[in-house]
């Protein structure tokens, strides 16, 4: 980390300002507290100075000021990252999108926008939405997380199951490279000239460049939507169902899963409706074509009854569909109901392994004297365990992470992975060698090598390593500030 | 190549399995035949037979089912090829969890038909699935019409297990259908031509067999009107899995008549039904006549059928375009191509703007600088509109006048950086590629 002094620092503020304007350079430590951490407020580190460009003209110059003094730097959207990947670790320049928020383009006959990194996922959907179109990627952070941030991380969110994740909408970029190059990877239309840039550097956590422009697609909302709740006296059932659902050939656009505790936490909070008495419940939904939407449907309910649920019930119009997703993208917050703090974790398993994953991971909150709470993608085999702690109590947060570490083990000895949508960055660093091999790992260093050489683009991220400046625990849980303005939830 | 190499192959993979001199007339490509033929039998082995290629400085060229090997430049220098026939297994298959790992010498028909008979597939329909193998379909990127709704093999790879030049096994991705734990190697792979590995093994989500499926031919006698059927078919609810845009010439293949829109449906009878009259209704409107629909096993046949169109064929190339420009790129590019009195055919994924055209090498073989004026034009004409095109098969004689791929301005840089570090030797598949990759 490079050290800087008072004269220096004051230097590289007035050319940023010369950069950016004199409105869009923060230095004082006050202001930078703000930008300590991401969602995942279990990390902090302090940046050197945050930066808010409005143009890639602005990055390019910022980027190619960090180089010539060799300070770090590191791009932040919104903030609601949950493995710390836009954090400081090193001090330097925290690069802030926000500013550039603007839809550019939208071109309803070829149903693509080309958008600014800044843009908050929703207001995508917002803009187009009149046209009868919409951004498929929901993470359900997508009121407040922007397109730059679900690029870096590759979002997916519940509808992912038919929809695909970020990746899959996104078609080119206009980057800054870590020199400071501005560079087009992919562009408006199909196949890619040469390599698959675009691909590779979505879900590269922000390692590979920063995204100035962004060309995604836009769909047709369907025509039609239909949502089942099924109600599971135990939960080994609901997994089996989902299992049965995708063995008869049923591709449904999200199945969700809301376990025992999670529905109390719900229930108490937002009284969606779910029975409290029930082990689990499925959230099914279904999207597309108004004519066969029946059919389906019952398909679905023989499915789940043949599986043993207990209650199956249809959304029979749209408010009672809300109020059965309320409960579902609200059940983080809702956790508040009953502990004072918890921490989310991420993995992904094969679907047919969820019993059993599901088992171990209940022994294992146990044995640690924990509690979870399960509220998750089961159709994708993307868990969502929550462990649930008291800050004060000492130890809690220590037993946490060492849970959390195991559930990772189990994810990755089934054949699964250690992130399906919340990335690695600083979290889980030292997880990758769970799932990759050390020849894996040094592939995946060379071509960072090929993309950032100089390491200066948000250095620490991804590959095992020590986590030098950052601060860990144990600190009391602090909920992240958007999260107090009720702007965002935890996924 | 010296006898102390071609030993220690032998010793590698087995005597049967190392080809040389007169045994090697198959792999044969642009009149240059490679050293040997090598056929490991293991992933170990394809580590083993790199490793001997990268010790000796000796260029690899990957060889699936051979259905690619003509596209690109030829190797510049000779070298072995590394068949993978060998590594045919289908390793697993739960259909529960939609996804299958497969060795990447299976081919396409194999892996599919195994597929089949759990009430699965892999939704992707490239040409001569017969012969292409899973390996080579990844690394050449290639597709077929239902990738308007289901996508490229960049969409369905999760995982994917690769010999690099230094002979190390790789894997990138895993076996889940989420998964963003690293770096997405397998798009990296993925289109790579054999340049930057040698991909060994592969996972793929999968998809539930659609219970029905219809292929819907409209008949126009204007390209425009057909072009502005799409548009409409476009902005409708109907959910079709390819919209296929095909010119009289391409048309004929399938004993129709005139400009035919080939527009595909899947899913519950009462779904595919409900669209199929959605879409008389909506091509009606524009002038489009219904023709006698087509068997789905029709599919692999139009992803090259421009290609097939003619007894002798001189040059194919790929326009990635607009929806939107679809329907005049035909147009004009056919124009262009007839000014010069030469007889093309063409066919485009419509819904997507991938365009596909052949020019015809007719009774007399054609001077390659006609030939390359009219490619030269097209491509400016894809790049005009925002677009690029690629010089899909030709002779050598066309491919030294005519750039096989575009060039990929800036971006390029990268690209040549990644190869340096994967493969700083340069040895797999040199020069074949992109900015002299």
């Amino acid at each position: 980390m490079k050290t800087l002094t008072a004269s220096g620092k004051g230097e590289i503020r007035r050319v940023l300002e010369a950069i950016v304007g004199p409105g869009g350079v923060l230095s004082d430590p006050d202001e930078l507290m703000v930008y300590e951490s991401d969602g995942l407020t279990l990390f902090r580190a302090l940046a050197d100075f945050v930066v808010f460009p409005t143009s890639a003209e602005h990055v390019s110059a910022i980027v190619k000021l960090a180089n010539r003094e060799n300070l770090p730097f590191v791009a932040r959207g919104a903030g609601t990252g949950l493995s710390g990947g836009c954090l400081p670790t090193e001090g330097g320049i925290v690069i802030s999108l926000m500013r550039m928020n603007r839809v550019l383009e939208v071109d309803y006959d070829n149903q693509i926008a080309v958008v600014e990194p800044g843009l908050v996922n929703l207001h995508l959907s917002w803009k187009v939405g009149p046209r009868g179109y919409y951004y498929a990627p929901d993470p359900s952070s997508q009121q407040a997380c922007t397109i730059g941030g679900n690029i870096a991380n590759n979002s997916g969110g519940p509808h992912t199951l038919k929809y695909g994740v970020t990746t899959n909408h996104v078609l080119g970029l206009e980057v800054v490279m870590p020199d400071g190059d501005i560079v087009w990877l992919g562009g408006k239309t199909r196949e890619a000239c040469g390599y698959d840039l675009a691909g590779v550097f979505v879900g590269s956590e922000g390692t590979f460049g920063i995204a100035t422009k962004v060309v995604v697609r836009i769909l047709k909302k369907p025509q039609a939507v239909k949502t089942v709740l099924a109600v599971f006296d135990e939960i080994d059932r609901a997994s089996a169902a989902v299992s049965a659902i995708i063995g008869r050939g049923l591709v449904p656009a999200a199945i969700e899963m809301i376990d025992h505790l999670t529905i109390q936490a719900v229930e108490d909070a937002f009284n969606c409706g779910y029975p409290r008495d029930a082990d689990a419940a499925l959230l099914i939904e279904l999207d597309g074509l108004a004519v066969g939407m029946e059919v389906q449907a019952e398909r679905i309910v023989e499915a789940c009854r043949d599986a043993g649920a207990r209650e199956i019930r249809t959304a029979k119009d749209e408010a009672e569909r809300q109020l059965l997703w309320k409960g579902r993208k609200s059940a983080f917050g809702a956790y508040g109901r009953v502990s004072p703090a918890y921490m989310v974790m991420d993995g992904v398993i094969p679907r047919t392994k969820l019993p059993y994953v599901l088992r171990r991971v209940n022994e294992i909150v146990a044995a640690a004297g924990l509690r979870v709470g399960n509220v998750f993608h089961a159709g994708d085999g993307n868990l969502h365990p929550n462990l649930l702690y008291d800050p004060r109590k000492p130890g809690d947060e220590a037993r946490v992470l060492a849970a959390g570490a195991e559930i990772m083990k189990v994810c990755a000895e089934v054949g699964g992975s250690i992130s399906g949508e919340h990335g690695i960055g600083l979290e889980k660093s030292d997880f990758m060698p769970f799932i990759f091999s050390a020849a894996d790992l040094a592939l995946m260093q060379r071509l960072k090598n090929a993309f950032n050489p100089t390491g200066l683009c948000n250095p620490g991220k991804i590959f095992p390593t020590k986590k030098s400046c950052v601060e860990v625990g144990p600190v009391a849980y602090r909920p992240h500030a958007i999260e107090e303005k009720g702007l965002a939830q935890r996924f | 190549m010296p006898d102390a190499l071609l030993e220690k192959l032998r010793a590698s993979v087995g005597p049967p399995n190392v080809l040389t001199g007169i045994e090697l007339s198959s792999y044969v490509v642009e009149g240059r035949t490679p050293e040997a033929a090598v056929f490991p039998g293991s992933v170990e082995e394809v580590a083993a037979v790199i490793g001997l290629a990268a010790e000796a400085g000796r260029p690899v060229t990957p060889w699936g089912g051979g259905t690619a090997a003509s596209v690109g430049m030829p190797a510049a220098r000779a070298g072995l090829v590394l068949g993978l026939r060998r590594l045919g297994r289908l390793l697993e298959h739960e259909p529960g969890d939609l996804t299958a790992t497969v060795e990447a010498g299976m081919t396409v028909e194999a892996f599919q038909t195994a597929l089949r008979s759990r009430g699965q597939w892999v939704s992707l329909d490239p040409a001569d699935a017969d012969r292409a193998t899973v390996g080579g379909v990844l690394a050449t990127n290639a597709s077929g019409p239902r990738r308007h709704l289901y996508g490229t093999a960049r969409d369905l790879l999760i995982g994917v297990t690769v010999v690099t030049a230094d002979g190390a096994v790789v894997r990138g991705g895993g076996k889940v259908v989420k998964n963003v734990a690293g770096y997405d190697l397998p798009k990296l792979f993925v289109g790579s031509y054999g340049t930057l590995g040698v991909i060994v093994e592969a996972t793929v989500k999968l998809r539930p067999l659609p219970e029905h499926e219809r292929l819907v031919c409209i008949r126009f006698d204007r390209l425009k009107d057909a072009g502005a059927a799409v548009k409409s078919v476009m902005a409708s609810d109907l959910i079709p899995n390819a919209i296929e845009l095909l010119d009289a010439t391409v048309s004929t293949m399938l004993s129709a008549t005139g400009t035919t829109l080939v527009v595909g449906f899947d899913g519950l009878r009462e779904q595919v039904d409900w669209q199929c009259a959605e879409l008389a209704r909506l091509a009606g409107a524009c002038g489009g006549q219904a023709a006698p629909s087509l068997q789905a096993d029709t599919w692999p046949r139009l992803a090259m059928a421009p290609r097939a169109a003619f007894s002798a064929t001189a040059a194919v190339m790929t326009l990635a375009v607009l929806p939107s420009q679809v329907a005049e790129m035909m147009e004009r590019g056919a124009d262009v191509a007839r000014a010069r009195g030469l007889n093309t055919a063409w066919a485009a994924h419509a819904g997507i703007g991938v365009v596909r055209a052949a020019i015809a090498a007719d009774v007399a073989p054609r001077e390659p600088a006609a030939i390359a004026a009219v490619l030269v034009e097209w491509r400016e004409m894809a790049h005009a509109g925002g677009g690029h095109a690629t010089l899909e098969w030709a002779p050598l004689a066309v491919k030294s006048q005519v750039p096989v791929w575009d060039d990929p301005g800036a971006a390029g840089r990268i690209m040549e950086r990644i190869k340096a570090q994967l493969d700083p030797q340069n040895i797999l598949n040199p020069g074949r590629f992109v900015a002299g990759i």
